[in-house]
């Protein structure tokens, strides 16, 4: 499992991406997180629970409450304005980084086949 | 189910519950139920799911800065951590010393036996000795006796005396101790409820034989011989009562719950409370008693006492 420092500066991505189309709950996104990368990556209830709450106080999503299951009405997301912004932010960001990063990894097989 | 929410309250163990700390909580908790239903339905057996969810937690100190807690995570670490090891060795020393201690207790209250049996039999005319030789025979067995009694019961609760704090003060466990403690609550139910009934069934009849024999028979020698059936069964019924609820207690002891709940412990009043009330009411039983010699009256302190001390935790409690 992958615990590095760059993806834990886009949990945030992650989370937002999730949300752009619709709300969602917390279970849901961390399925989806996990169906996504192929169990690559597993993000930890108290890791996305931070972030839900980051997220809310700088005002990129915003939280309801949606319909009851098991009694308890559950807690949904949706993602703002500013989120949607800040999320295209994060993507110019991610593009940069990756450009950089890039430049110096050795790609193992490359010698081998080129 | 019941074991996530028992993990998830062992994390917020001490924790400060403010609005956004039990908001926490409560989502955190919904997030690992859905987890854990799905993970049941894909065809996890129950204790696979449980490890799964638990494993997949994370770390509490992430929320630290978002819930406006870190100072409180920090301290967190000050409250001890009670083994696996140290709970099994408590339970197991509970097993050893109580009975010991109860068996203390016992020869405590039987010890004004021989005496009276001595002093019934000489009015019964059963047994032909001078009256003083005989008070001094029962009055050497009592002295014996107690010594014996509370020697054992120094003895036996010095060994226990070492995990008093765990009454008093929170601390922490993991799941798995937690589990073996429940496990063994569980076990110990039935035994624990039967000496219960017992004891208190025995306590109500053993007033009958004072009762009873003095209104049937008029000599003096066989009313004083009713008292010592009634100690016997008194003393009887005290033994079985401390000895088998002993592992029920330090069970409960062990899990913070009943009277060693999290919001008793962190009431402090009630412990300050509790013990000056008991201070002020043994000065005042001694003092009374000693200056007026009214000691045939003065014990209706005690039932007076414990009935509005019952009254008094009720209401400190309450805060």
């Amino acid at each position: 499992m992958i615990s590095s420092d760059v993806i834990r500066g886009y949990n945030d991505t992650m989370i937002l991406y999730l949300l752009l189309n619709e709300p969602s709950y917390g279970y849901e996104i961390s399925k989806r997180i996990r169906e996504l990368t192929d169990e690559k990556y597993i993000m930890k209830e108290t890791t996305l629970y931070s972030a839900f709450k980051r997220m809310e106080s700088n005002g990129f999503i915003e939280a309801f409450s949606g319909s009851e299951t098991n009694g308890k009405p559950r807690t949904y997301y949706k993602i703002t304005d500013a989120g949607r912004s800040y999320y295209k932010e994060k993507c110019e960001e991610w593009e940069i980084t990756r450009e950089v990063i890039e430049k110096f990894i050795v790609k193992e097989n490359f010698h081998e086949y080129n | 189910m019941n074991t996530i929410r028992n993990y998830l309250d062992n994390m917020f163990l001490g924790l400060p519950q403010t609005e956004e700390v039990t908001k926490a909580k409560m989502e955190l908790l919904a997030m690992m139920e859905d987890k854990y239903n799905e993970l049941k339905d894909s065809g996890k057996t129950e204790n696979e799911a449980i490890g799964i969810v638990i494993s997949e937690f994370g770390n509490l100190d992430e929320l630290g800065e978002t819930l406006g807690i870190k100072h409180a995570l920090e301290n967190k670490s000050d409250i001890p951590m009670i083994t696996y090891e140290d709970a099994r060795k408590y339970i197991e020393i509970t097993k050893e010393a109580t009975p010991k201690i109860s068996l203390g207790i016992l020869l405590c209250i039987i010890s004004p036996v021989v005496l009276l049996l001595l002093l019934g039999l000489s009015e019964l005319n059963m047994v032909r000795v001078k009256e003083e030789a005989l008070i001094a025979i029962g009055l050497v067995a009592l002295i014996a006796s107690v010594a014996a009694g509370v020697s054992y019961i120094i003895r036996f609760s010095g060994k226990l005396e070492k995990y008093d704090y765990l009454k008093y003060d929170l601390f922490e466990t993991d799941y798995k101790t937690e589990q073996m403690v429940r496990g063994i609550l569980e076990e110990d139910e039935p035994i624990y409820r039967s000496a219960v009934s017992t004891s208190v069934i025995l306590y109500i009849l053993s007033a009958l034989p004072v009762i009873v024999i003095p209104l049937v028979f008029e000599t003096e020698g066989l009313s004083v011989l009713s008292v010592v059936i009634t100690l016997f069964i008194v003393a009887f019924s005290t033994y079985n009562l401390i000895s088998k609820s002993a592992v029920n207690g330090t069970c409960n002891i062990l899990l913070q719950q009943g009277d060693y709940s999290l919001k008793r412990k962190s009431n402090k009043i009630s412990r300050i409370v509790s013990s000056v009330y008991w201070c002020v009411i043994v000065a005042a039983y001694l003092g009374y008693s000693f200056t007026t010699y009214n000691w045939a009256m003065s014990w209706i302190i005690w039932p007076v006492a414990g009935i509005l001390y019952g009254a008094i935790s009720a209401i400190v409690d309450e805060r």
